[in-house]
């Protein structure tokens, strides 16, 4: 355990409790077969499907949808979280701060404000819970537990040096005894990795690097874990997208495919150990990590019953892979893409050389922001759709000898870009439907329950519910901001919400009582 | 915020409003008013600046992911004590969020703003950015018929009018970019009322529900898009189309004629 770094401080943060104790025993159970009626973790459940079995409010009368309460943070960030939804107590964060509110009313219970910090306070992806305690990442990359029913700190460990340029954003994937987290960091050159931390004491129980040390001959750095990841309990693996090689635009000084960076990782979440790696952007060059939900999906393909995972890549192509195995059974752009001369033999895009940024510069597509990004798409299994929000777009790229070899090492500008919601089928990479989202790039995640439903919001911040079959627009309002979180939705006495975090407030929608 | 800047802002990506593109050629250009600020100011700002604005615009203003360069930035260059940087980072622009920061914090921020261009000024030799000279890669024969042919340029545009020293208005990267896609262009719109009237004005917003333009008059309008038909005149739209057309040859030899446009 060489890599062991745990540093424990002196707990003496106070939380403000402003309401009643609250009970709660999140099992591993339940977070293997999550009740509809809550959302316990980032995705909803482990799939990353992103859709729930509710079917209180439909197609047919989702245009009654009202608002039922909202809860302004009065924070100055963003909402980027997922909120969970938890016995009737809503958990949600924003950097350096995490609420619990009452799901019936949106009344604030408690709230836990972490210590000024030097860390990039960029988003906070949200918190994670597991029996009775929360586990919430911070700017300067260190993992808090808090106990759920007060927000008070268990413990608090040090994940990644932010001194050396970590930073972190992610919810925590849990998974029986296990805290997995990762970080993030562009503007260095760092080693990425993933850890799994013991919720009960903090002690790191194994870790994983996607790239060696820097300054390694023939290596690269990089690999950042940006999102949460997915876990299939049958197979006992966690996946996990991983960021860009570092620097991001001078490739030169990093020849090669640059192992395990841009790329879908499948690990034994009790051992750490690799089971099998796909490469969705072999030695990129345009900061196009690959940390996009790996949606979990079991469907029938090419004739007989598989389990299946899908990804929307930052890159522009959509991947169907046997999730036991790691090979490829289609990949396909899902809009404009213009840097790869084909596909290699494991259905992996070869990278264009002509395409890496140049002094003089290379018109690409998409631009980096990528064709998707961190927004979650969501699976809906009537249809057999995946649901992206795309960001079809061109920009130019730029890298020469005085931009160096550290960090960022060049610069990229986009050009023109546009939002649109695309209906992927999963079985062919065809596009069933497209759902325009205004001008720009796009920040809200998207959410499908069973009854037909989609809810997502457009560029201009327009939240909508469309039918899931067709993306017509069924219902709009608008919540006076952009939203750049993930819709969730839940039921509690008999009622169903879908909640949105727009701008700096969280709103609660609902049916008329 | 008005629904002009609502559009206009929805139009723009990542942090890249035109007052803030000119990130082309060294040297950086000079403040217009050089000052000193205090190193604890300075050191305040860098703070603050590392946790809320260095992942887009680089912990030392430089550029980072998607934000410009603010050592190179035009706004900043005429900022005097926060005049121009100040409403930008309290009201947001384009993707950029609204910070609402006090007077102490937005004046530490200013003074670690300036200090860091100034850093930037005195430093000799190169760095990031595009030089107008890196850009004069292709052949200007070759892009003079590619304006005047496949590349459609010449449809609406002419080197002697409307495009006549184009290349002295806008510095090299600034012209690729508006070549590629020019940014904020006017689109006119024509809505017709149910009741067959007609309104013309400049587009101030649309989306998928509302449509909006300024009037003759300058009046803003803005109508239900269920209840009218709007018509939209944007020739700027017509750039969109030739981006898949693009060779990185082409693009390099219309840019080295179109630089010669001076």
């Amino acid at each position: 355990m060489k890599y062991l770094d745990l540093f424990v401080k002196p707990l003496g943060i106070a939380a403000i409790l402003a309401g009643s104790l609250v009970a709660q025993d999140v099992t591993h159970e339940a977070l293997v077969n999550p009740s509809a009626e809550s959302w316990p973790m980032y995705h909803g459940d482990y799939s990353g499907k992103r859709h729930s079995p509710l079917k209180q409010i439909t197609p047919e009368n989702v245009g009654n949808l009202g608002l039922a309460w909202a809860f302004q943070t009065g924070a100055a960030t963003s909402i980027k979280a997922s909120p969970l939804v938890v016995d009737g107590v809503i958990y949600f964060s924003v950097p350096d701060i995490v609420w619990a509110v009452d799901a019936r009313s949106g009344k604030e219970i408690w709230k836990y404000q972490y210590p000024e910090n030097k860390g990039f306070h960029i988003g906070s992806r949200g918190v994670s819970i597991y029996k009775d305690w929360l586990f919430f990442v911070t700017p300067d990359s260190h993992l808090i537990s808090l106990n759920a029913k007060d927000g008070s700190v268990r413990w608090d460990v040090e994940v990644a040096d932010a001194k050396r340029g970590y930073w972190m954003t992610l919810s925590p994937l849990v998974v029986g005894n296990h805290v997995m987290v990762g970080p993030s960091g562009d503007f260095d050159n760092l080693t990425g990795f993933l850890k799994a931390i013991d919720p009960e004491t903090g002690e790191t129980q194994w870790r994983w690097d996607s790239t060696p040390p820097a300054g390694t001959p023939g290596g690269t750095t990089g690999g950042m874990m940006w999102m949460s990841g997915t876990y299939d309990p049958e197979a006992n693996l966690v996946y996990w997208g991983t960021g860009n090689p570092t620097p991001v635009l001078n490739g030169r000084v990093r020849p090669g495919d640059n192992r395990h960076t841009g790329s879908i990782v499948a690990l034994n979440p009790d051992t750490g150990k690799l089971a099998w790696a796909f490469q969705a952007s072999p030695h990129d060059t345009h900061d196009w990590d690959a940390a996009e939900v790996p949606v979990l999906v079991d469907a029938e393909f090419g004739g007989r019953q598989r389990k299946l995972l899908l990804q929307a890549s930052r890159n522009g192509y959509f991947f169907v892979l046997d999730r036991l195995t790691g090979e490829n059974l289609l990949t396909k752009p899902f809009g404009p893409v213009n840097w790869a001369t084909g596909l290699d033999a494991k259905g992996q895009p070869i990278p264009n050389p002509e395409k890496e940024p140049a002094p003089d510069g290379r018109i690409i597509a998409p631009d980096e922001a990528g064709l998707t990004n961190y927004r979650s798409p969501s699976f809906d299994p009537a249809t057999g759709l995946l649901i992206v929000s795309t960001h079809p777009s061109y920009a130019v790229y730029f890298n020469k000898e005085a931009d160096g070899a550290f960090g960022w090492a060049g610069a990229d500008y986009s050009v023109w870009g546009t939002g649109v919601l695309k209906a992927i089928d999963y079985k062919t990479g065809d596009i069933r439907w497209t759902h325009e989202l205004g001008e720009g790039t796009p920040s809200a995640g998207v959410l499908t329950t069973a009854s037909g439903l989609t809810f997502t919001a457009d560029i201009p911040g327009n939240l909508l519910a469309l039918r899931s079959s067709d993306g017509k627009t069924l219902w709009h309002t608008s919540g006076g901001g952009r939203m750049q979180s993930q819709p969730v939705t839940y039921m509690l006495d008999g009622r169903q919400y879908v909640v949105t975090g727009i701008g700096g407030v969280l709103f609660s929608w609902a049916l008329p009582e | 915020m008005s629904h002009s800047r609502v559009f206009l802002f929805a139009a723009l990506l990542i942090g890249c409003a035109p007052a803030v593109w000119a990130q082309a050629d060294v040297p950086i250009p000079k403040s217009v008013v050089q000052k000193a600020y205090s190193a604890e100011a300075a050191a305040a700002g860098e703070s603050a600046f590392v946790q809320n604005c260095a992942f887009c615009h680089g912990r030392d203003t430089g550029g980072g992911e998607s934000g410009p360069d603010l050592t190179r930035s035009t706004l900043v260059t005429e900022d005097v004590d926060g005049d121009k940087i100040g409403p930008v980072i309290r009201n947001g622009k384009g993707a950029m969020p609204r910070f609402p920061v006090s007077e102490q914090e937005l004046a530490n921020l200013v003074a670690f703003i300036h200090t860091q261009k100034a850093k930037a000024e005195s430093q000799v030799g190169s760095r990031r950015g595009v030089d107008t000279e890196d850009l004069k890669t292709g052949d200007v024969g070759r892009g003079r018929a590619l304006f005047n042919g496949t590349g459609k340029c010449a449809t609406c545009h002419s080197p002697t009018g409307d495009l006549a020293g184009v290349a002295s208005k806008y510095q090299g990267l600034e012209l690729m970019r508006r070549t590629l896609y020019p940014r904020g262009a006017k689109v006119m719109l024509t809505v017709t009322l149910a009741s067959g009237e007609k309104l013309t004005g400049e587009r101030e917003y649309q989306d998928e529900f509302t449509v909006a333009l300024r009037d003759g008059s300058g009046t803003y309008r803005s109508f239900a898009m269920s209840k009218v038909k709007v018509e939209a005149d944007a020739p700027a739209e017509a750039h969109v189309a030739m981006l898949p057309q693009y060779t990185d040859d082409n693009l390099h030899d219309l840019m080295t004629y179109l630089l010669t446009l001076q």
